[in-house]
């Protein structure tokens, strides 16, 4: 009876064992992104980057002889359910997750991918990402500070702008921006007249836009979103404020000009390039790829900024030759590679390495014109 | 000056909104003591449809803009109203003599369905309004700027807050929705056919709902499916300000609540505006728990 017992258990052991090998078949790749809701569009975008890519790595094999499978979460660009959604995804055993869009869903779900092991990547600007220095956490896009440093040299020394009124919304990205901005135009002694906030998705700006119609700035830099900048731009010009526009790069979407309309000619926006400016051809053939496939060109910078941390994460899988996230993490923080958006570097906190920011004028047709610097 | 009077032409702007959506959380509850939860959601709804029809008309290009214009608000409203109509029939009617709860729960539901089933048919991105529907035309008067839009915004809802006034307090069938809303049975015994009258109610506040709607759209310009549920909880606080169940109540309550939070976001901060707009319905619910008008019902029983 006890040899059955054993006999039984060894059995039931190795069909637990034989049910771990197979899941362990195939390499998880997950997808923190707002496919639903104000930032579906941006969402829906990594969401599609991600499968194309490993659609592509599948084409050829996979990786180590494993196919790649993806696991897709929608976080809504909330914090609240991006932390449902790390446990959902740790759960399902990805080892390494691309996103979110916004800073805030990135931040709240960034603890339990450090807990678990699990890389991260994410195009969020927020300065506080990186504050922890997780090694599980790579940071794709160009931080606020960087972007800050660059929005206050230009409004105060190459635009000459007196009176500067900062908006920003309450999201960690928005409000990261705004400070890093509103710190470094003082560091290069220019003059703030307002800083205000507005709540995103509440389309009614007409009461803080008036406020600061009174105090009559030269120029409006707004920190949020583009379904909150676009509305922002077109009552500025409804209220007959004639100040210029300065949008963060959460406004480089083109609903920005079709909420807009007409207002949107003369908007600024400060970003680092657009995707079809990328001069790389794994860029081009990427974007190339991603309209056949989906009949539409990826939405923005930030959708592309997630799809290369896939590619760091997959070409660190390749070359090392393991799916142990602590040794892909090392070799991330020691290697440099060619990625879409130009030469992949991290630090020690997960911060990305060097930046490339423009200010483009938005034309009478809705196209974008670089202003600063001229080429 | 001119930024309070600008302040407050924001805030008429914002409140004609309100106010008509509130009306339509006011007459059902009024008639059938029911919180019509999926009300903001047919709000949305019309900016939908009256997007859809607008595209559709405008494409064909022949017709004069202030003709289609006309007729897309007429066919909305027509549309919108047997949406209402099948709402009551299907969420409604079956519950009408079981406990309020079980409505209440009723309207929940319907309304997220109806805002789920926006998303399926139309997809969760924004979608966006052409920027020329309206003319762009703005006047500055002692430097206070009003566009045309928010002008016929204010002037359109005034009027057809007189009309549904004039409609209710002056014609029979007026006569026998305020009857409804005293005393349903009373009112049956008097031979007045209360289901038809509630049939009534749900056109008119569906209808007024869809002018609310499709104003969203054309002056915020943006749209998306859960729109429904931040206009229709302002509106229900607005209805509830003024006296739920009260016509002018609600008028009142949505242009008081449009004015308030336009000067709490002028004047403290916008993330205030929200909190202070509860702070105030907790006020007024302290101090006159009946709204500022009062329900005219309550007084009567």
């Amino acid at each position: 009876m006890k040899k059955l017992f054993t006999l039984s258990l060894a059995v039931l052991v190795s069909a637990l064992f034989a049910a771990t090998a197979f899941a362990a078949d195939t390499i998880k790749v997950g997808v923190q992104a707002p496919t639903t809701g104000q930032y579906a569009n941006e969402g829906q975008g990594i969401d599609n980057a991600t499968r194309l890519m490993v659609e592509q790595y599948n084409a050829k094999g996979g990786l180590l002889g494993k196919k790649l499978e993806v696991f897709t979460c929608d976080d809504e660009g909330q914090a609240m359910k991006a932390a449902i959604c790390a446990k959902e995804l740790v759960n399902k055993g990805v080892i390494m997750v691309i996103g979110s869009y916004t800073s805030s869903a990135a931040e709240a779900a960034q603890k339990t991918y450090y807990r678990a092991g699990v890389l991260q990547t994410t195009d969020g600007t927020s300065d506080s990402l990186v504050k922890n220095g997780y090694w599980t956490f790579f940071r794709n896009s160009n931080p606020n500070s960087a972007n800050a440093q660059f929005t206050a040299e230009y409004m105060v020394n190459v635009a000459k702008f007196k009176r500067i009124a900062i908006v920003s919304d309450y999201s960690s990205y928005a409000q990261g921006l705004a400070d890093a901005v509103t710190k470094e135009i003082k560091a290069v002694n220019g003059n703030i007249v307002y800083e205000g906030k507005i709540k995103a998705g509440s389309q009614n700006f007409t009461p803080v836009l008036t406020k600061v119609k009174s105090l009559d700035p030269d120029v409006i830099y707004f920190s949020g979103y583009y379904a909150d900048g676009g509305l922002l731009r077109a009552q500025q010009k409804q209220l007959g404020i004639d100040a210029a526009f300065i949008g963060g790069d959460a406004n480089d979407n083109v609903d920005f000009r079709k909420l807009a309309g007409g207002a949107a000619e003369g908007a600024m926006i400060v970003n680092v390039p657009t995707p079809d400016m990328l001069p790389y051809d794994l860029a081009k053939n990427f974007l190339a790829d991603y309209r056949a496939k989906f009949g539409k060109d990826i939405p923005s910078i930030w959708a592309l900024l997630n799809a290369d941390g896939l590619l760091a994460f997959l070409t660190a899988i390749e070359k090392t030759g393991t799916t142990d996230t602590k040794k892909l993490s090392e070799w991330l923080h020691s290697n440099e590679l060619n990625g879409m958006s130009g030469k992949l570097k991290w630090d020690d906190k997960g911060e990305r390495v060097g930046s490339a920011f423009m200010v483009y004028k938005i034309t009478a047709d809705g196209s974008y014109d670089v202003a600063y610097p001229k080429q | 000056m001119d930024i309070l009077l600008q302040q407050i032409v924001n805030g008429l702007t914002i409140g004609s909104i309100y106010a008509l959506v509130a009306l339509g959380y006011t007459m059902v509850y009024g008639v059938m003591k029911l919180i019509n939860f999926a009300h903001g959601d047919l709000v949305a709804l019309s900016a939908y449809i009256g997007l859809v029809f607008y595209t559709q008309m405008a494409a064909g290009g022949a017709m004069p803009q202030a003709l289609t214009i006309v007729l897309v608000f007429l066919l909305t409203a027509i549309v919108v109203a047997i949406f209402g109509v099948l709402l009551e029939r299907i969420a409604y009617r079956p519950l009408r003599n079981a406990p309020r709860l079980s409505a209440v729960v009723s309207a929940l539901g319907a309304s997220m369905m109806i805002q789920n089933g926006i998303m399926l048919v139309w997809g969760p991105n924004i979608l966006i309004f052409p920027s020329d529907i309206l003319p762009a035309t703005s006047w500055n008067i002692y430097g206070v700027t009003i566009t045309f839009v928010q002008a016929a915004m204010i002037i359109i809802t005034i009027m057809l807050m007189l009309a549904l006034t004039l409609f209710i307090n002056f014609t029979k069938m007026g006569t026998a929705i305020r009857a409804s809303a005293i005393n349903q049975d009373a009112a049956k015994l008097m031979g007045i056919n209360v289901n038809f009258i509630i049939i009534i109610i749900f056109v008119l506040g569906s209808m007024l709902g869809a002018v609310g709607g499709l104003f969203i759209g054309m002056y915020y310009r943006g749209i998306s499916f859960n729109l429904g549920w931040t206009y229709g909880m302002s509106a229900f606080i607005a209805a509830i300000l003024g006296g739920i169940g009260n016509i002018p109540g609600s008028m009142v309550g949505g242009y008081l609540l449009g004015l308030f939070t336009a000067l709490i976001a002028g004047y403290v901060s916008s993330a205030w505006a929200e909190a202070f707009t509860y702070i105030l319905l907790i006020m007024i619910l302290i101090v006159r728990p009946t709204g500022i008008l009062g329900e005219r019902v309550a007084e009567k029983v």
